[in-house]
């Protein structure tokens, strides 16, 4: 082996190193999203060409939803009506400016191509109800009042309807062109010469992006974002230098070796992304509230998110993540207590509940975790006389299944990500029986109080009583164990020693790159 | 000649029509709704259903079949649905780098595994010979995926010689695109450094890869040697006072040809399909990952295209072969009428 | 097999596969923790090799001992099913379409090269998606994919056997032509169809293993050798011994198997040599 070694070092001499002396351009290893139109996709890699090329009317900082394009808004007293003022002197990339019709275009396009991104708007907003009120000012106006719309301002991306009108074909809104190209106004110039979907995206710094670059006196001026496929080669290719992060979901047992190598550390932040395992409420066994009360018993959380985990996670009790709003005060985790799992089993099978047979959990097989969580709890749950068997299934597979009641695995593992940070995120399109059809609320959870107080909560724009409505919804769905909600994440992201300024937020994964800089 | 090589693609057509058709109607019964993966996280039904009649996905299975077995026909593989980019343009990447991986490990199949052939049949059945057996068989059984692993810790993390992943350092960009193969484009470019960085990135997988090729040339190459070396003619020159080297040095280099270009078509296919594993250890942007990917996100307007592509490929591949066959060996061309 | 005794790597192949054969038999009396297979004792993972776990435990605190041992009768059963599965559809289909030259040769032995340009492992994939993915899948999809070169094999040598002289002969006293298929060419064909079929076994056991890997092959807690190797990578370097030991395992048996073939082949006909494949 050695001799091999020896041989191929002296083949390769001639091979020159590496040439050029200017500053190594940042290279992000994070997944890049299917496509460049942020109209179309809408998940957690899109944050990252969302934050960085494009600009919505709001951001989120940290947790914090601040005014963007937007400098400020007003609100009718019904929650119908809201005006958007823009600040003025912001460009697109092409030069020319941005302005209350070029936001009108933005949202008939969004709604047009009516994609994920839309899904929180189309229902309480038809195109013709978005208007410019004068060049600098936006009217939206909503069929019903919406609490959580201010919310979800940051996932629309303005676009420049002048870069994208040569390019439409066949009224797609220029749908073709924009999955790899760029019509923003962000920070970033997406470089669509060398695009290659999920393979490369080369970006360059705007200078004139409207918020300036004061506050960054060493800003970064070329990233290469090459994501790696391979979790373990993602590692090595950090650790050796070949790449300035990994994603934002290292494998804690990869931690410790990250943060002990010299080029590398990792960057621990508190998300909102909660990990839970789903139960199908609308199927036996789990139409038994004993049932789910005996599964809840019977995860080993503490072993899970300490050992398995390394305690590089928070435990979570409920569906909200801890550090969001509308949780209500003094919500107590169910523990794992194999006796008591034990007497909620037995009283399920005095009641008929079929517990005998074998309970499918369906795991995504590229997601490490998925498998790990359902492996422990398939030895507990022997010890209670529960049956488990996995079954490995991709997300697709399981977002098709979860159109139906029928076809909803019995049990399933996942994360529900921050997309906006309210709780409607999590406990309101999870548990409210309007979004049964959809991954999020495929527990097929049924009850109408649940349903009238999300209902309300939706409704209102009241912040202290949506606060109050959601708590109390929230309440009630851990009482009735619906799920097994396991922990919050904690956002582990290695990274270079020489990039500065990461900054997180649970939108984005601390993907912007405007605050970061490199030190040589 | 002409009529034997048209014979023979013609007959490679129908193998084709069926493979379109085969692969159409695996794709489309994935349980996976395209629909629903098209229309992303957080979509809600209705949203999933007028997906599903805008891109056709309602219409009959039959009518979908015909839609796409015309749609190829002309030469359209569409757009991939999750990436929203015609499939030809993804493709039309992708392929070059699958290419210049199975080139670069079928070249050290030949490299190697022809003097490894002729050294056990000089010895056969002696020590050399047992050697030989156990490694290439041994190449054989190796698991491509555990060994990349493997190779990545010993020459990348500890040795630090090779890069771990990808096909050209990222600060080097990559060379104008004539080709796609970066051995050739960067050549083209007059770009050295690029070459040498490109050679590097490719040494790794190409070794994982080249094994099972390595040890069929190899054991192939032998049992042609030994066959030839029993000729009458063969043994009347050894009576005369030729060396077994000498003789082989002779014979084997037309032995290997023969032995090298049957081997090639076969192992074409078996390469694509290691290929598969080996480009997602090393991150290497081909059409294995572009195909795992696809599978994963229930793509199968990319599906189809792929598994269309590498079969025209093997099918292309094959033919020449067989044409090559001929010219060394008429008979063959004789058979076949 | 007198032949086959002399030639001592063939010979430790042979031994390979019996040794193997012989651990999956007896595959939970050997393991040292048979609850392995699909207990979990957090508090001893990812130990390293001790005399309580000769080869350390995985990222469950399972006995790797156990599981490489546990898991060989997956990789037999896999091995075996697959391969005579593939024989059921290849051997009767290269039997009609070597007899005769007709449309129905024709017809089958495009479907076989239907079957033969898609690349297997993306069709396996596909396959497994498509059924659920699992151990019975992967087989099915793994049988599905290799069944054309038995059909190869046999065509090629049916076709060499039907202008034998024993073969006119039977034609002329009569004997029908499923009767002298059967138990004429097929005898005359069983040495080549033995070696495809050793072969295809190690062949088989590394396939499955790559779906294991890409995680449409056997699902967990089984202890498939595939599957432990893909658990185990995000864990290297620091665990080795998680990937290397099933690693191995996998190693040794496809060895065995292409070895015990590799005998098998010279001694069943030196003109085999220069068949394809």
């Amino acid at each position: 082996m050695r001799l091999f070694a020896a041989l191929l070092a002296a083949l390769l001499l001639f091979a020159t190193p590496p040439a050029g002396a200017q500053p190594r351009p940042l290279v992000w290893g994070d997944t890049l999203p299917a496509t460049l139109d942020m109209h179309v996709v809408f998940d957690v890699p899109s944050q990252f060409v969302l934050l960085n090329a494009y600009d919505g009317l709001y951001r989120y900082q940290g947790n914090d939803l601040v005014p963007w394009l937007a400098e400020s808004h007003t609100v009718s007293a019904d929650g119908l009506t809201w005006e958007f003022k823009l600040r003025p002197g912001v460009k697109f990339h092409d030069g020319s400016a941005l302005t209350a019709a070029d936001v009108v275009y933005s949202f008939h396009r969004l709604l047009a191509l009516n994609r994920a991104p839309a899904a929180a708007f189309s229902p309480v907003l038809k195109p013709e109800n978005v208007t410019a009120v004068d060049a600098h000012t936006v009217r939206f106006v909503l069929n019903q009042a919406y609490g959580p719309f201010l919310a979800a301002m940051p996932i629309v991306a303005v676009v420049n309807p002048r870069a994208i009108a040569p390019h439409v074909k066949n009224n797609d809104w220029g749908a073709e062109w924009m999955a790899a190209n760029d019509a923003g106004s962000g920070a970033y110039v997406l470089n669509p010469a060398n695009y290659q979907a999920r393979v490369s995206l080369d970006m360059a710094r705007f200078p004139d992006h409207f918020m300036g670059w004061g506050h960054n006196r060493n800003p970064i001026n070329e990233v290469r974002s090459r994501p790696v496929m391979e979790t373990s080669t993602r590692v090595l290719s950090l650790m050796r230098g070949e790449l300035d992060s990994t994603d934002s979901y290292l494998p804690t047992d990869q931690v410790e070796r990250v943060n002990r190598n010299a080029r590398t550390r990792v960057a621990q932040d508190q998300s909102m992304r909660v990990f839970l395992l789903r139960m199908n409420n609308r199927k036996a066994p789990f139409d038994n509230r004993d049932v789910r009360l005996c599964f809840a018993h019977a995860f080993n959380y503490e072993g899970f998110n300490e050992i398995i985990l390394k305690g590089l996670v928070v435990r979570n009790g409920g569906p909200n993540p801890n550090n969001l709003w509308g949780n209500p005060p003094g919500l107590e985790p169910y523990k794992y207590d194999l006796a008591l799992a034990r007497q909620h089993c037995d009283r399920a099978r005095a009641a008929g509940a079929p517990l005998g047979r074998e309970i499918e959990v369906h795991v995504q097989t590229e997601l490490e975790q998925t498998v790990q969580a359902a492996q422990m709890f398939q030895a507990d749950l022997r010890k209670v006389g529960v049956n488990l068997k996995i079954v490995p299934n991709t997300f697709a597979g399981i977002v098709t299944a979860t159109q139906q009641a029928t076809t909803t695995p019995d049990m399933w593992v996942h994360w529900v990500s921050a997309y906006f940070i309210d709780p409607e995120n999590w406990v309101g399109q999870m548990y409210d029986s309007r979004f049964h059809g959809t991954w999020k609320a495929s527990s097929w959870y049924s009850n109408p109080e649940v349903d009238s107080l999300l209902t309300r909560a939706r409704t209102s724009v009241v912040q202290a009583e949506r606060q109050e409505l959601y708590a109390a919804a929230t309440r009630i769905v851990v009482r009735d164990s619906v799920d097994i909600w396991v922990y919050n994440t904690v956002n582990l992201r290695g990274l270079s020693r020489r990039v500065q300024g990461y900054s997180f937020s649970p939108v984005g994964s601390g993907g912007e790159l405007r605050l970061m800089s490199l030190s040589e | 000649m002409a009529r034997y090589i048209l014979k023979r693609v013609l007959l490679a057509l129908p193998a084709l029509l069926g493979l379109v058709l085969l692969t159409f109607v695996l794709t489309r019964v994935i349980p996976a709704d395209p629909a629903a993966m098209l229309a992303g996280d957080a979509a809600t039904p209705a949203q999933i259903a007028d997906i599903r009649t805008r891109y056709g996905l309602d219409q009959p299975l039959w009518r979908q079949a015909v839609t796409h077995v015309r749609q190829v026909m002309t030469g359209d593989l569409g757009s991939s649905i999750f990436t929203g980019r015609p499939v030809a343009e993804e493709i039309g990447f992708r392929l070059p780098a699958t290419l210049e991986l199975t080139f670069a490990a079928l070249f050290l199949s030949v490299l190697f595994g022809v003097p490894l052939g002729l050294l056990a049949a000089l010895d056969h059945n002696g020590p050399v010979d047992q050697v030989v057996r156990l490694l290439s068989v041994g190449g054989l059984a190796i698991a491509g995926f555990w060994l990349a692993i493997m190779l990545q810790l010993v020459f990348s993390m500890e040795l630090d010689l090779l890069p771990l992943r990808g096909r050209l350092d990222v600060a080097l960009g990559t060379p104008p695109t004539v080709t796609g193969l970066y051995l050739l484009d960067s050549l083209l470019a007059g770009r050295l450094d690029m070459f040498g960085n490109a050679l590097k990135h490719l040494v790794l997988p190409a070794v994982t890869l080249c094994l099972p090729g390595l040890a069929s040339i190899a054991r192939f190459t032998r049992s042609g040697v030994l066959e030839t070396l029993q000729k009458d003619f063969v043994l009347y020159a050894r009576a005369a006072g030729y060396s077994p080297f000498r003789l082989a040095a002779i014979y084997v280099l037309r032995n290997a040809v023969t032995v090298t270009v049957t081997q090639v078509g076969l192992l074409f296919g078996a390469l694509i399909s290691g290929a598969v594993a080996v480009e997602a250890i090393f991150d290497w942007p081909g059409l294995g990952t572009y195909a795992v990917q696809a599978i994963l996100a229930a793509d199968y307007k990319a599906l189809l295209a792929v598994t269309l592509v590498v079969g025209v490929v093997y099918a292309v591949v094959n033919v020449l072969v067989d044409v090559a066959q001929a010219l060394v060996d008429p008979r063959v061309a004789e058979q076949l009428k | 097999m007198k032949r086959l005794l002399r030639d001592p790597v063939a010979c430790l192949g042979f031994l390979l596969v019996v040794f193997a054969a012989l651990v999956a038999a007896f595959a939970p009396w050997l393991a040292p923790y048979p609850d392995d297979a699909f207990d979990s004792h957090l508090l001893q993972r990812l130990k390293p090799p001790s005399a309580e776990f000769p080869f350390g435990t995985d990222y469950l605190g399972r006995d790797i001992l156990s599981r490489v041992i546990l898991g060989t009768r997956n990789a037999i059963t896999v091995a075996v099913s697959v391969v005579l599965a593939a024989m059921l559809i290849g051997v009767p289909m290269g039997l009609v379409a070597g007899w005769r030259d007709n449309w129905l040769s024709d017809v089958l032995m495009r479907v076989t090269d239907v079957f033969l340009a898609v690349p297997q492992l993306i069709l396996a994939l596909a396959l497994g998606q498509l059924m659920a993915p699992g151990l019975t899948t992967a087989m099915a999809a793994l049988s599905l994919t290799y069944w054309p070169f038995f059909a190869r094999t046999v065509y090629a040598e049916t076709r060499r056997l039907r202008g034998a002289l024993f073969v006119d002969a039977l034609a002329g006293l009569g004997a029908s032509p499923a009767r002298i298929l059967l138990l004429h060419v097929l005898p005359n064909a069983a040495p080549a169809i033995l070696v495809r079929a050793t072969i295809g076994m190690g062949f088989t056991i590394l396939t499955a293993a790559i779906l294991g890997f890409l995680g449409v092959g056997a699902a967990p807690p089984s202890p498939d050798w595939g599957l432990a190797v893909a658990e185990a990578r995000q864990h290297l370097p620091e665990s080795w011994w998680f990937a290397t030991f099933p690693g191995l395992a996998i190693l040794l048996l496809v060895l065995g198997f292409n070895l015990l073939g590799d005998g098998l082949r010279d001694v069943a006909d030196p003109r085999l040599r220069r068949s394809r494949k």
